[in-house]
């Protein structure tokens, strides 16, 4: 074998090593279900699941948006030391992610939010004291050998939660709650059978500090016409139907939003297109009393791509800070 | 015994072509340069574990490293190993007088060609995979094997990207090698200006190559100037697509013009 045909090969096997450490690695790894941003504990949310909304909670609080005082200040960083103090948990220190899922089992509706799964690092005993403490109504059963937090038990809309792993809570109804411990201990991974929304999950921006995606069944309970401005007599504009909507967004360098909307066809994506364009005007032109909403709708970008509708906006810290309700006492006026 | 009055068959003369084009191609000075550079990211994952893993804040993950590490990769390293690599294959030939040699063989010209572009492509994806592999497993594990398995989907998308991007790179290169006798500036100056466009607004992108290569890396490190303001991201589909026909028409308009263009020797 000559000397060139040597390298080539020996090249050849490096990277068929490194190949199959990484198929090892895939089988091992518990993450290996992982889907887009989706963390693979989020599989074991239920099949029919509407939409799926994510934070990256390490990512916005490593922020340059976060990390200043006037970003982090609407977050009351005092209440964090308080719950810190009760329950051991710091949610700027140990939370990684927030993943919260809306649908028919996982009991979205006025009095429920869904199921929030939370992944980080937790003081797992001080955390089970404090919630076995914080309310009078809590009371606490093994389902399937994990504990189950109840609070309200018996009572219309009552709440659950429970530790899937030393890393993992999860919260929600008392059904979804033991729903998800069921499919954690049965090493199913209901959520994958959920093609569309498996679908949604791949295309999201990898590395994103927070997205969401949601579905076809999520967008029909959105209202099909909005009033027409000035349309005193009842006219409005009739908003097209949306297939599939996808969200991601980033805090640095500046905060960053990406929205892709599916509409049925390339007249429906125009026509939603024309309608954002439209509420971006009517922004514009509250610029006399709100220049920052001038500036806004100015740093909002619409393209439209066959049926799809991509709304980018790109809105500088300064910017976005300007667009927080002002606190009265920090006024200058009164503060002095 | 064969007809010495015709041509080799061309898969044989092909595979001929390749070995010897291959010999010529790994041990060179070319070849060393080229391993340096590709290499970069090797070397670079070696001193993240070494040194800078302790002093380098634990919100900029490994995993953002690699990303920014892979985008820079197929944006600028890989386009020049294809410049260096497949504008030589003839252009080197005409250069050194010994075209001549190649062309009076009984071979066919495509053969040639082929052969030639065959070996270039094994020498590039040879020196740049092992160091795309090498960076993975450098970065990721800096901080244990925990998150290995959710980056391996990446870094054989990564191999891929990397692969076509040599491909198309390499096809496009070796169209303006059989083309100009000097295709080193023009190669140049397309890949550190006119891919640039890449980063403008409207349609203009989708007369690049690296806007359909980086579209299809799921990595997005974050950008700054004209890239964060218009960074597109085309569908994967379109892109394969289109980097598929364009190799197409690259090597094609290539083995034509190879095959029908006189090259005249300078004396």
């Amino acid at each position: 074998m000559t000397r060139s045909r040597s390298v080539v090969l020996g090249s050849s096997l490096v990277v068929m090593v490194g190949v199959l450490v990484a198929m090892g690695a895939i089988y091992m790894s518990p993450a290996r279900a992982a889907v887009g941003p989706m963390p693979a504990e989020g599989l074991v949310l239920p099949a029919d699941t509407r939409f799926v909304v994510g934070l990256d909670v390490r990512r916005m609080v490593a922020s340059e948006l976060y990390t200043s005082s006037t970003g982090r200040r609407p977050l009351r960083p005092e209440a964090f030391a308080e719950l810190e103090a009760r329950t051991g948990l710091n949610p700027e220190r140990d939370v990684d992610q927030v993943v919260i899922a809306g649908g028919p089992s996982a009991g979205t509706g006025p009095n429920a939010a869904g199921i929030v799964l939370v992944s980080g690092r937790f003081d797992r005993y001080k955390l089970s004291r404090a919630m076995e403490t914080m309310r009078k109504d809590v009371t606490w059963k093994d389902h399937q050998g994990t504990n189950v937090y109840l609070f309200g038990e018996g009572r219309k809309g009552a709440e659950a939660a429970a530790f899937l792993d030393d890393d993992t809570l999860v919260f929600g109804s008392r059904a979804a709650v033991e729903a998800t411990i069921d499919s954690r201990v049965g090493g199913k991974a209901p959520l994958r059978s959920n093609a569309t929304l498996m679908a949604l999950l791949e295309r999201v921006k990898p590395g994103s500090t927070f997205w969401m995606v949601g579905d076809q069944s999520l967008l029909s309970n959105l209202p099909r016409s909005l009033p027409a401005p000035g349309g005193s007599d009842g006219a409005s504009l009739q908003l097209p139907a949306v297939r599939n909507l996808v969200v991601t967004g980033d805090l640095d360098p500046q905060v960053a939003l990406d929205v892709t909307a599916e509409a049925a066809d390339e007249p429906a994506a125009r026509n939603l297109a024309d309608v954002v364009r439209g509420l971006l005007a009517l922004a514009a032109l509250q610029g006399n009393q709100k220049p920052e909403l001038k500036e806004l709708a100015s740093a909002v970008s619409i393209t439209t791509e066959v049926n799809q509708v991509h709304l980018n906006a790109r809105i500088p810290h300064e910017l976005f800070l300007s667009l927080q309700p002002k606190n009265v006492a920090e006024s200058p006026g009164v503060a002095r | 015994m064969r007809d010495a009055t015709r041509p080799l068959p061309f898969a044989r003369a092909a595979a001929g072509v390749f070995g010897l084009a291959l010999e010529g191609m790994v041990w060179s000075r070319r070849s060393l340069l080229m391993a340096v550079l590709l290499g970069l990211p090797a070397a670079f994952g070696i001193l993240y574990r070494a040194v800078l893993v302790a002093r380098i804040p634990t919100q900029v993950t490994a995993a953002d490293l690699y990303g920014v590490i892979v985008t820079a990769y197929v944006r600028f390293l890989v386009p020049l190993a294809a410049l260096f690599y497949a504008t030589a294959l003839i252009a080197d030939e005409v250069e050194g007088k010994t075209l001549t040699y190649l062309l009076t063989r009984p071979v066919q010209r495509a053969a040639i060609l082929t052969g030639k572009f065959a070996a270039c492509l094994a020498t590039t994806l040879s020196l740049a995979l092992p160091s795309l592999v090498l960076t993975f497993f450098l970065l990721i594990t800096a901080r244990g094997w925990g998150a290995v398995g959710a980056a391996v989907p990446d870094l054989f998308r990564d191999m891929g990207v990397v692969a076509l991007a040599l491909l198309a790179y390499g096809a496009l290169f070796a169209l303006l090698g059989v083309m100009l006798k000097r295709p080193m500036m023009p190669g140049l100056l397309f890949v550190f200006v006119w891919e640039m466009v890449a980063n403008l607004p409207g349609y203009l992108p989708r007369f690049t190559l690296t806007a359909y290569l980086r579209s299809l890396l799921r990595h997005r490190p974050p950008s700054e100037g004209f890239s964060e303001m218009f960074g597109q991201v085309l569908p994967a589909a379109l892109c394969l697509e289109v980097l598929t026909g364009l190799i197409a028409v690259f090597l094609g308009l290539s083995l034509w013009i190879f095959s029908t263009r006189e090259y005249v020797m300078e004396q």
